[in-house]
Parts: structure tokens; C-alpha cells; sequence
């Protein structure tokens, strides 16, 4: 199904027939004539249009919205003005790329929170997918939680289109703003190892700190683990308090191939019992890794 | 050097130690504070004071802006940035839009930032156009406070306006003038920084009128228990102004306990202290005080959603009273 249309039917049943009237009618209006400032002003003023709508109200989608470059994009839980900025997103016509691309960033420019958050979201549906790269990437930076929350999670577009270095960046700061790293989209299949190095170096400076470890790095550095990391690890395992903590760098060892650390694990029964991965965050976690090898770049 | 004069000191009245265990169990809303100008530490102890939400009228900086990207930054600030700095606190952060008088001097900025101004005032959680007015009383600040009148009405928002500090009186009664004279209903205009000389006539009028509890240079506390004494609760509020300037963020909570202090009744308290901002910036469309029974906030509930962070999107508590810092 199109994806205006997927979205304007979720829409429909939080929206009075008034205020469906009114934004179908909008959104039709766009497609045939996408005056910037028509955009800005329906974009900008849909909380004023739809006053009826519970704001507490989750809207969930059971297909995911596909993208024009195949992005899928899972819609779970989204106020309903989200959606609502998503089907007036998508209802922009492709038309000439500089025209639309000047149209969509002056709609980043200008945005406040919450829209911010929808344009952020609906990354993966714009056209001309390739040209939001640097967008991207300043959405990453943002100091506004649930901004940056738009970009890094359930949002495939990252995975997709950054470059390493600027992947990195963004699974960095997952780590250092406290984010559930599984909910990055693409987190497993574009692990390398210059991640993993900073993200052993990262550890050491929590270590130091006397700061909890995220359990996610440990699993993060698994398949890259090397003398460095070991180390650290080994000693993290036998002083934390956390039992998550020791179940990662359990399952770390288990399914790593660096020496050390197999026959560390072979030696020690506590982590052979630590090691089971079931409900854990990364149950799995090896397994896919070799299934999805060629995604991305 | 900076120093205090001997009668700033004597203006400031006989010292009575702060006691906020008398508002205990009382909700804020300070409907003007500039909190780009202030420190996380204040976000703190206005949340602790019990302040659940406030409004950041657009104003100057502290130095005059020089072009058209700053206004825009500045406004994209207010609407973001601050907001989410404010939501980590448990406080709501709304703000009014506007070009301030004083930088409606510099006419070739003024012209391009009115051009700005529709892009900004539709959006979710401005509650009015504001802080405008006057300040020296030009010729130029006419104008844009005229031009912003008729934007206000156009976008149905409430209007906030700054009443200037030189020749005060007359520049209020001028402002109420003009806000009639272009069919504006009264009950739509928030008249801010009132004395005593001056709010007789915006309440006659039909006007709300803000009280900024400020040292030195507006209202001192203790004068504004007597205005409430005298004129009840009714479109009376009390805000900070807080800025960069010597000023102060719990000034409501502050006020609230001096009235506690002095027997004011609970309700006229809440009145000022809370409902009253909240009423006339809540014809907006944007505000209303159910808003503060949801606990939750926005940002919690996104951090919640499908995500294992214990904090909930609030920011952890430093401890101010430990030389130790970890």
C-alpha cells in the first residue's frame, strides 16, 4: 500500500470527521501545490487544527511505512500529531530536487521539538533518499533527547546511508546518552572494528570513573575482542555488581574467537552458567551477525 | 567595579529568612522568566520550590542582536532547546514570540524579523505574541507594537506587553490606548510590569495585570502582598522576569510564602500564583491547567517507550552540599 495511504488511515480514527476534513483536504492541497509556505503553516500549526485528539493517544502501525529506497520504517507507539506530520510529509510531491530538498530543510530549520522529532522520524520516507545524509548526521548532535532519539532509534535511515565514521558517532552517543542500544536499527550489522576500539577505550574511561557499563558494549566488542579489551574485561567481570554486566562479557567470551578469552571461559564454570543468552537484550546476537554480513555498506 | 549602594540596601527592607515550607504542597506557574540567561541550578530550585511550568517571553538578550539569523535562533531556542532543558526538570516551558521594543529601533531588522515572526507564532506551545511594547516610547516602537497588535488578533493569541521603565504611567496608558484602538478585547492582553500607580487603570479596563517581582528595579514583595490586599486575586498575576540581570527565579514561590505569611487566603494565592497566568495565556488554545495533572511529561513517555533508562529523561541531582565531586 502507498504509504500516504497507510498513513491516512491510521490516522483517521483519533481524528473528529471535522478535523479529517480539514487535513485530507490539506494534504491534497500540498500534492498539487506545495507552496512552501502552505507546508510551513499546516506542518507548524497541526496541534491548533486537531484539538479533539487525546495527546496521550499511542499510534501503532502493524506494517512497517516503506520508503522510495526500501527503508521500513516501524511506527510504533507515535503521538498522533506525529502521524499526522508524517501523511503531511509524505503528501509532498517529488517535484525538482532542489525545490523539494530546500522545502523539507526549511522545515528542520525552523522546527521546534516535536516537529523536529517527526522530521527526523520520517527520514527514511523522503525522496531523494541519498541527499539527507548531513541532516543526518546533525540530527545525531542534537542536544534535544527525544530529538536525537528520533534519529538513532527505530529509524533504519542511519544504518542505510552514514558513512563509518559518522555510524560510529552515532552508536558513541547512544552509549554516552544512556539510549537501548538493540533499538538502534542496523546496530549489529554495521559493528566494525574501529567501533568496538572506541568503544573498549570508552569502557576503560567508565572503568575508571567508577561508572556503570553499558552490558551492549561488551556484546558490541565481541567479535572484535582482542587483548585490550580482555583485559578490562576480565577484570570488570570479577568486580561488578551488575549481573547483566557479567552475562554479557560471559557471552562476550563464549562466542568470541580471540585465545584468551576461550580458554579463560573454558576454565571458569561461572561463566559458562553466565553465558545463556536467553531474554537477554542481545539473545541471538551471534547468530545474526553472520545472516546479515552483507547489509549496508 | 560593581557595589551596592547604601539605599539599594535600605530599599530592600527589614531581611526575613526564607522559609519555603510555608508553600509547601503549592504548584507555580511564573508566566515570564528568561531562562535561556539561566543556569540548571535555577531549573532545580524552581522545580524543589514547587514551580510546574512558566512562560519565556522573546526579548532581548542583553545586547542588541545584528542580524535576522540570530532572531532565529534565538526563537527556534525557545521552542526547543529550552524546552527540553526545562522538561528535564519536570517543568513545562511554553513562550510567547515577538520582536521586543527595543530592537524595533533598528528598522531594517525590524522589517525582516516581522517577516519571521508567522513562522514561529503558530507553533505548538507559543501561548501569545510578546514581550512587546514599549521601551523608549519612538516612533519606531509604535509601529511594530501596532504591527504585532494586528498579528496577535490575526493569529486569535493572547498579547504580553512589556510596559517601559522610564515614564512608566504614561507608557502604560499608551499601550492600553493603542491595544483598544485596534479592537483588541482586553481580556486578551496580559499588561506586564505593573505598580502601583499604574493598575487601577489596566484592571478598570479589562485587562490582566502581571506584577514582576524583581530587586532594585520593579516590584519589591512586600508591596505586592498590599496590591493583592487591596485588589483581590482577580487577573492579577505574579511573574520573575528573571534574567541575566540581578534577579530571581523563585521570586513566585518567594512572593507566594510572604503572602502565607501575611494571612492572604490559599485560593487568592493560587489565584496569582498559578491559575491566573495560566487563564489568560490559556486562550491560546495551548495551556490549560490539566496540562499539570498529567505526571508524565512528553519526553519521559518517548524515553519510556521500548527503552530500559530508569531516570525517565530527568536529569540526576547533583549534590550541591558535598565538596566531592563525582
Amino acid at each position: 500500500m502507498e504509504v500516504a495511504l497507510q498513513l491516512g488511515q491510521a490516522l483517521k480514527p483519533y481524528l473528529t470527521e471535522k478535523e479529517w476534513q480539514w487535513l485530507s483536504g490539506q494534504v491534497h492541497q500540498i500534492a498539487v501545490d506545495p507552496r512552501p509556505q502552505l507546508v510551513a503553516k499546516i506542518f507548524t500549526a497541526m496541534p491548533r487544527h486537531l484539538r479533539s485528539i487525546d495527546k496521550t493517544a499511542a499510534v501503532s502501525m502493524e506494517e512497517p511505512l516503506a520508503g522510495p529506497s526500501g527503508l521500513r520504517l516501524p511506527v510504533k507507539g507515535w503521538p498522533v500529531v506525529r502521524v499526522a506530520r508524517a501523511w503531511t510529509l509524505t503528501g509532498i510531491p517529488a517535484q525538482d530536487r532542489s525545490a523539494y530538498i530546500s522545502l523539507i530543510e526549511r522545515l528542520f530549520q525552523y522546527g521546534e521539538m516535536e516537529e523536529l522529532v517527526a522530521l527526523y522520524a520520517a527520514l527514511p520516507l523522503y525522496h531523494y533518499p541519498e541527499a539527507w545524509q548531513a541532516r543526518c548526521t546533525e540530527g545525531v548532535r542534537s542536544n534535544i533527547g527525544p530529538v536525537r532519539q528520533a534519529v538513532m532509534l527505530h529509524n533504519p535511515y542511519p544504518s542505510r546511508f552514514l558513512e563509518e565514521g559518522a555510524w560510529n558517532q552515532l552508536v558513541l552517543k547512544a552509549f554516552f546518552t544512556d539510549e537501548y542500544i538493540p533499538d538502534i536499527i542496523g546496530v549489529r550489522e554495521r559493528n566494525n572494528p574501529r567501533l568496538a576500539q572506541a568503544l573498549v577505550d570508552y569502557a576503560y574511561e567508565r572503568h575508571a570513573a567508577k561508572r556503570e557499563i553499558d552490558p551492549m558494549l561488551w556484546v558490541l566488542v565481541t567479535e572484535f575482542l582482542d587483548e585490550r579489551a580482555f583485559g578490562l574485561m576480565k577484570r570488570v567481570f570479577s568486580a561488578t555488581q551488575s549481573v547483566s554486566e557479567r552475562k554479557a562479557i560471559s557471552y562476550a567470551f563464549k562466542n568470541s574467537a580471540f585465545g584468551p578469552a576461550v580458554e579463560f571461559f573454558g576454565i571458569t564454570p561461572l561463566m559458562q552458567e553466565l553465558a545463556e543468552d536467553k531474554g537477554m537484550p542481545w539473545e541471538g546476537w551471534v547468530l545474526n551477525i553472520n545472516d546479515n554480513k552483507n547489509y549496508g555498506n | 567595579m560593581c557595589s551596592y549602594h547604601e539605599q539599594d540596601r535600605a530599599s530592600m527592607g527589614k531581611r526575613v529568612a526564607l522559609e519555603l515550607d510555608l508553600v509547601k504542597g503549592f504548584r507555580f506557574f511564573d508566566p515570564h522568566v528568561h531562562m535561556v540567561s539561566r543556569t540548571t541550578d535555577d531549573y532545580q530550585a524552581m522545580a524543589d520550590a514547587g514551580v510546574v511550568g512558566l512562560i519565556e517571553p522573546a526579548f532581548w538578550v542583553g545586547q542588541p542582536r545584528t542580524g535576522i539569523d540570530t532572531f532565529r535562533d534565538y526563537y527556534s531556542s525557545l521552542v526547543g532547546w529550552e524546552r527540553f532543558r526545562a522538561s528535564q526538570f519536570g517543568i513545562r516551558h511554553f513562550c510567547t514570540i515577538g520582536l521586543n521594543s527595543r530592537e524595533a529601533n533598528n528598522e531594517a531588522l525590524a522589517e525582516q524579523v516581522m517577516e519571521l515572526l508567522p513562522f514561529f507564532i503558530y507553533k505548538e506551545g507559543v501561548v501569545g505574541v510578546g514581550e512587546i511594547g514599549f521601551d523608549d516610547q519612538t516612533a519606531a516602537e509604535e509601529k511594530y507594537y501596532r504591527l504585532q497588535l494586528e498579528l496577535a488578533k490575526e493569529a486569535a493569541l493572547p498579547v504580553q506587553v512589556h510596559t517601559p521603565h522610564r515614564d512608566k504611567t504614561k507608557g502604560t496608558s499608551r499601550s492600553i490606548a493603542i491595544a483598544l484602538e485596534h479592537g483588541l478585547d482586553p481580556g486578551m492582553v496580559i499588561i506586564d510590569h505593573n505598580t502601583e500607580e499604574t493598575v487601577k487603570e489596566v484592571l478598570d479596563k479589562g485587562f490582566w495585570a502581571a506584577f514582576t517581582i524583581y530587586p532594585f528595579t520593579k516590584m519589591g514583595n512586600e508591596r505586592m502582598v498590599q496590591i493583592v490586599k487591596e485588589y483581590g486575586g482577580e487577573r492579577i498575576m505574579v511573574n520573575s522576569a528573571a534574567d541575566w540581570g540581578i534577579s530571581d527565579p523563585l521570586a513566585v514561590p518567594k512572593t507566594a510564602a510572604l503572602m502565607v505569611k501575611h494571612s492572604i487566603p490559599r485560593e487568592t494565592i493560587e489565584q496569582v500564583c498559578f491559575k491566573n497566568g495560566i487563564a489568560a495565556f490559556g486562550q491560546s488554545g495551548q495551556l490549560d491547567e490539566l496540562m499539570f495533572e498529567e505526571k508524565i511529561q512528553i519526553d519521559q513517555a518517548q524515553k519510556f517507550a521500548g527503552n530500559s533508562v530508569l531516570r525517565g529523561g530527568q536529569q540526576p541531582r547533583r549534590d550541591a552540599g558535598s565538596i566531592i565531586i563525582s
